[in-house]
């Protein structure tokens, strides 16, 4: 589906390619700062693009005592993430777009089916001003990158440019503990070992699924990481890690490492 | 169809093979906690990021990265450490434990992975009701400094990039974190704070109990403190104070008190004397800087100040400072 856009869409996407002339229309989520920067960068916002996917989780419950992952569970999320951000950069090939900057990838649960989710994905696809072709990813589409405007600027005068966006995700399901377990430790601090555990495994498996994308993005690092924990809506002991950031690349003809300027210090008096 | 195949699990081969190696991964992590190394496959995945055979990873933003580079900071790995405790004896003198263990963890992550310092280290607790415990994750980015070789101890900085460098700009190394946790029951025998008067009056009872438990967080911090620089930056404070009621038995009381910050490491060589007397003079490290008024072009929150987020682990009830 990712690559069969409605004819109406093509048409609207056709005429943002236009928009740095002065009969077409670009829009963009931009505040003004991150517009001003992202044009100071060198590039010009041509198009919103916007990628969606409305996805039935399956069903799985984790044994009661057992730490695990809950593969079905870790796959949907992995995939409905990824449907939702391949429509996203499909829209932004259409509209030959260099790159999409601010991406923001949310996930909201649908009212009536506890199992509905919903993904979506939205950032401003733009395109380098001179027509340079360097800044695409490594496939030759746009690059993909949560960053802002501003963030984008700083990435660029700090000598990379954005690949990828690249993500890890591992739903877990923690342990509950024996009723003699609880007991035996009253009267003591004690450490929770199989819990540490538990968190520890979660997180590596996250952290590893997004280390492997930037690999494969070709990418030298990983900037703006988080690595975060949510739920959604799931039984209580059953927790998504969540791994996050932007694959980089050190720019080498672009801009010549040499040539960024020292950034200056600033102390500021509010807080 | 895939998703059949998901429903079918546990008889495949794959996911059995999935199943076990988690069974001995988990192991491996308690077996290697227990002993103070890093787990073998967190060491594995450093290590690589050491070498430079797999990307590295920071939880820096753009603007911190342009910073770091400047001034010869490089990212290797995000690192993180969790301990998970259960509070049998006491909630209060846990989060020192807790705290205290995580930090081990994490240093002895960036000493895998090379690192001189872990800096925008983050403190965090994950909301999953477990009756009577917390977790106490630390979550950070280990860096290397140009030049230096990798070090024994590394410097665990619960600031931002940027204000790792402000602060070194300054001569100030920041170099860990500091906990002071103090509680203590009070029972008031003669029903002391009760107040049945309607005028304006003091209930010293409580007043008391709050000074000695403030004051003992307060000197458990300086204790803490001592052994890592020679001051403190930014306090979280933490308290709160609960009745309790028994039948027939005086009421008690319970005051707690937590109080969390960055230690820092400042050269005493000036002399607070000698820096107001060299204040303005060119050369000096802190009064060198010269302050100007800048447009800052960053929407909503300054990338510059304030790093409040960074102990979310606290939902606070206290004012907070930047850090």
């Amino acid at each position: 589906m990712s690559s069969q856009i409605p004819a109406y869409a093509q048409e609207r996407l056709k005429g943002l390619r236009s928009s740095a002339h002065s009969t077409g229309v670009f829009t963009s989520d931009f505040s003004v700062n991150e517009f001003l920067l992202v044009r100071k960068a060198g590039f010009e916002p041509i198009g919103l693009c916007v990628g969606t996917c409305v996805y039935h989780v399956g069903i799985q419950y984790g044994s009661w005592k057992k730490n695990e992952e809950l593969q079905v569970l870790s796959k949907a999320m992995y995939h409905a993430r990824e449907l939702a951000m391949a429509r996203m950069r499909a829209e932004a090939q259409a509209m030959n777009a260099d790159g999409i900057v601010g991406v923001k990838l949310t996930i909201k649960r649908l009212e009536w089916d506890e199992n509905l989710l919903e993904f979506i994905a939205i950032g401003t696809g733009v395109v380098h001003g001179d027509g340079h072709k360097g800044f695409r990813a490594h496939d030759g589409g746009p690059f993909t990158s949560d960053l802002s405007g501003q963030d984008f600027w700083s990435l660029l005068h700090s000598g990379y440019r954005p690949v990828e966006m690249v993500m890890g995700s591992c739903v877990y399901h923690v342990a509950h503990r024996g009723m003699f377990a609880a007991m035996g430790s009253t009267g003591q601090n004690v450490e929770l070992e199989n819990f540490t555990s538990a968190m520890y495994e979660a997180r590596e498996i996250a952290i590893e699924r997004m280390q492997h994308e930037a690999s494969a993005a070709k990418a030298e690092g990983v900037v703006g990481v988080d690595i975060h924990e949510g739920s959604h809506g799931w039984q209580t002991h059953v927790i998504e890690f969540f791994a996050i950031g932007t694959a980089v690349l050190p720019l080498d003809q672009e801009i010549a490492p040499e040539k960024i300027a020292d950034p200056i210090m600033v102390l500021s008096v509010n807080d | 169809m895939g998703l059949f195949d998901w429903l079918k699990q546990g008889s495949d081969p794959e996911t059995r093979a999935a199943k076990e190696a988690s069974v001995q991964r988990q192991a491996d992590i308690q077996q290697s906690l227990r002993g103070g190394r890093v787990p073998s496959d967190i060491a594995t995945r450093l290590e690589q990021a050491r070498t430079g055979k797999q990307p590295w990873l920071a939880t820096l933003t753009p603007a911190e990265l342009l910073i770091a580079r400047s001034h010869g900071l490089k990212p290797i790995a995000a690192i993180s450490a969790t301990c998970w405790l259960h509070y049998g004896w006491s909630w209060t003198q846990g989060h020192a434990q807790g705290w205290e263990a995580a930090l081990q963890r994490l240093r002895a992550e960036a000493r895998a992975c090379g690192a001189n310092a872990v800096v925008d280290v983050k403190m965090r607790s994950i909301a999953l009701a477990v009756k009577d415990s917390m977790d106490f994750t630390l979550v950070g980015t280990a860096v290397k400094v140009d030049g230096l070789p990798p070090s024994d101890q590394p410097i665990i900085a619960t600031v931002p990039a940027l204000e790792f460098v402000k602060l070194l700009a300054a001569d100030i190394v920041p170099t860990g974190i500091a906990i002071g946790a103090h509680y203590e029951w009070m029972t008031d025998w003669r029903n002391g704070a009760k107040m049945t008067w309607m005028g304006n009056v003091e209930s010293r009872p409580l007043s008391q109990l709050w000074e000695t438990v403030r004051q003992r967080a307060h000197a458990e911090l300086r204790k803490h403190a001592a052994s890592q620089g020679n001051g403190v930056l930014a306090h979280i404070n933490f308290s709160q104070m609960f009745e309790r009621e028994v039948d027939k038995q005086p009421t008690q009381y319970l005051g707690r008190h937590i109080v969390v910050a960055t230690v820092v490491d400042v050269p005493r060589t000036q002399g607070s004397q000698g820096y107001v007397r060299d204040h303005g003079r060119s050369g000096d490290t802190v009064s060198a800087q010269e302050f100007k008024m800048v447009v800052d072009i960053h929407a909503g929150k300054t990338p510059l100040t304030g790093t409040t987020r960074h102990h979310q682990a606290y939902y606070s009830n206290d004012e907070e400072g930047a850090i």
